[in-house]
């Protein structure tokens, strides 16, 4: 590596060292007790998935750079210098973590790998040794945000496709306008997903509800923060922050998608709410603003990790299915010990390239599901339906996998008029 | 030889709290004066007030509890042992009625407080020649671990050897002497040395000198670290 690279590199790793990360650097005895909190490594129990050897690649080169006994005597934490093989090694932890802070119930001191991870995969980007498919997407994504105009029309013309099929499927309920968009004033900025599965069933229900609602230009996934890069993040974020800002609506509704929650929720003194779409369907519940019929079935139901440990929305999932269903079984004793589904941190949309690691990685997972014993299993987050799917599939688990808001739509039942504003 | 002891108890000892203290003010400094970013959610569930918890979580390692039955109990019985070896040095200093609250002799625990700690130590070391505690590793744990267990046995064995070997010259008003000579700033070490197994004592200040000066520059910092990380922990 050359001796500039190598320059650049140790200063794109100051970049990153706020108060916090120090303390994740710096406190780790190395106890090992996280180790089997990681679904990768329970799976495949080789060290180089343990949680705290993730971060050790990351730290032995934090000491080396940046402390008195990595400079001194840097065998005793063995610090090394980055290096090419050092990138690798970066690459190959950072890309193995999916960023389900499991690890982090478990660790005595709370040190967060994930936000560890997050310097090895900074470093990769600024060494341009990230992986293609997600620098690819993320700079989509930028580039959507910084031409809007040269793909409104395509985008308005495949709503309107959509809107032909609800038109079909739900007559009566549809209304004039099914899936509005570009709604000054209006209450709720929906964020989905490209594509009708995060579209139609959210449409429908927003509109039984008789919500005041505008879906949003921009698809919800932030490939920046899959990919590691900080400021694609932001650029990513911003396009729906300016367009929630420009409509003045109070809520942004942010759908299926785990990331993007998490990623939207940490936004600091935005004009507007950010909530997620289970939280806002379990509202509508509890305002009577809709109502459900109950299904058949035996049900369980997979906490994304974006969502419920690290997002806090345990409950609302719970309440909504305990109005769908008559046979729910809880997938882990204790929701914030569930075992991450093995597909977030940007794999699942890594698609093929990864399958083959997601499949043996979620070993645990997929048994944890079969050990449920329901026959369908019911998730939020487009991530864990994606590699859910996978596991059912390659596992033969012979589980229907479903997202919850599609359960909801599939069971509404025609609105009380009432209770519409 | 006489010279050896005199580096070790004296200049050593100023060297070691020395560094202790300014090595730990710069590494708390550093913290204070890096930039904060927006911190990472916490875990949920919150509990609140999170301080408590977080407080909670650094002293009792309830998440050890749940997933390492073993690990916990050596590690409680391993910071309880260090608190009271803390406690009893005070008392080697000078008499302190608040530590009489429960009578006892000097030096607390007669040995077997530093017994148990040797127990513990020799756990942790076992513990890391096993996988994947092993790979996990690196020279700095286990060189803590050595420096810990060699201060723990010329300590707990000073205490024995004096009362089984009948080593009666040098005792709690030598280590009185000598320590509050120390705080003076005028070092005397006559009563210290001149024991047969004053060795022992030259060994004990000799490691734990070491350690006390590792403690800012290594994984040792967890002792004060562990507050504020549990806090984001909390939220
Ligand atoms: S549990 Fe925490 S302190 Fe122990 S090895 Fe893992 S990250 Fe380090
Ligand atoms: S964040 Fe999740 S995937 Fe990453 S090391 Fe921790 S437990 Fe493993």
């Amino acid at each position: 590596m050359e001796a500039q690279l190598k320059n650049d590199l140790v200063n794109v790793f100051k970049s990153k060292l706020s108060s916090q990360m120090l303390l994740n650097l710096d406190t780790c005895s190395r106890c090992g007790l996280c180790t089997e909190a990681c679904h990768a490594y329970a799976s495949i129990p080789l060290v180089k998935y343990a949680p705290a050897y993730r971060a050790e690649v990351v730290r032995r080169i934090y000491k080396r750079s940046f402390t008195a006994q990595g400079k001194f005597a840097p065998v005793m934490g063995e610090a090394k210098e980055i290096t090419d093989a050092a990138l690798m090694e970066l690459k190959e932890a950072a890309f193995s973590c999916t960023g389900c802070r499991r690890c982090m119930v478990y660790c005595p001191f709370g040190i967060d790998t994930q936000q560890i991870m997050s310097i090895a995969k900074l470093l990769l980007v600024a060494a341009q040794a990230e992986p293609e498919t997600l620098s690819m997407l993320a700079d989509m994504s930028v580039s959507k945000g910084e031409n809007i105009d040269a793909f409104k029309e395509g985008f308005l013309s495949g709503i309107k496709r959509l809107e032909d099929q609800m038109i079909q499927t739900w007559r009566d309920e549809a209304g004039e306008d099914p899936i509005p968009t570009d709604v000054v004033g209006a209450d709720l900025l929906y964020v989905a997903l490209a594509g009708a599965h995060s579209i139609i069933p959210s449409a429908r229900i927003f509109n039984a509800a008789g919500e005041k609602w505008s879906l949003s230009f921009f698809e919800a996934v932030n490939f920046g923060a899959f990919v590691g890069d900080p400021t694609k993040t932001k650029l990513i974020l911003d396009r729906i922050v300016n367009e929630a800002k420009r409509l003045r609506v109070k809520e942004v509704c942010i759908c299926e998608c785990g990331t993007a929650v998490r990623v939207a929720k940490q936004l600091k003194g935005a004009p507007f709410k950010v909530v997620s779409l289970t939280e806002v369907h379990a509202r509508y519940i509890r305002q009577g603003r809709i109502r459900l019929k109950k299904l058949p079935g035996s049900y369980t139901y997979h906490d994304p990790c974006q969502i419920a440990r690290n997002g806090g929305v345990y409950d609302e999932p719970r309440y909504i299915l305990s109005h769908l269903v008559n046979d729910f079984r809880e997938m882990s004793p204790d929701p914030k010990y569930n075992w991450c589904c093995g597909g977030g941190g940007g794999l699942v949309a890594m698609g093929d390239e990864t399958l083959d690691f997601r499949m043996q990685s979620a070993k645990v997972k997929a048994d944890q599901v079969r050990g449920s014993g329901a026959d369908v299993v019911v998730t939020a987050c487009e991530n864990c339906h994606t590699q859910l799917s996978d596991l059912n599939k390659h596992y033969g688990l012979g589980k229907e996998v479903r997202f919850l808001s599609s359960l909801v739509a599939d069971a509404l039942l025609p609105e009380p008029q009432e209770a519409r504003g | 030889m006489a010279t050896l002891y005199y580096l070790i108890l004296v200049p050593m000892v100023y060297l070691a709290v020395a560094v202790f203290v300014l090595g730990t003010i710069w590494r708390i400094g550093r913290l204070l004066a890096a930039p904060s970013a927006p911190p990472p959610p916490p875990i949920y569930p919150l509990r609140k007030p999170a301080w408590l918890f977080a407080v909670g979580d650094a002293l009792l390692l309830p998440t050890v509890l749940r997933h390492n039955f073993r690990l916990w109990l050596a590690l409680a019985l391993f910071h309880l042992g260090l608190l009271a070896l803390l406690l009893g040095h005070l008392e080697l200093i000078a008499e302190f009625k608040i530590l009489q609250v429960v009578p006892h002799g000097i030096f607390l625990g007669h040995g077997f407080v530093g017994l148990a700690v040797i127990l513990c130590l020799i756990y942790f070391l076992c513990r890391r020649m096993v996988s994947p505690t092993k790979e996990l590793s690196v020279p700095e744990d286990y060189l803590l671990l050595v420096l810990f267990l060699f201060t723990a046995l010329f300590g707990a064995q000073m205490d024995w050897a004096r009362t089984w070997y009948d080593y009666s010259s040098m005792g709690v008003d030598e280590y009185r002497a000598y320590l509050s000579s120390l705080i003076a700033l005028k070092p005397n070490i006559e009563g210290v040395t001149s024991a047969g197994h004053s060795f022992m004592l030259v060994g004990h200040i000799f490691f734990a000198n070491l350690l006390i000066m590792a403690f800012p520059f290594t994984k040792l910092m967890h002792a004060i670290f562990t507050f504020a990380m549990n806090k984001f922990r909390r939220g």
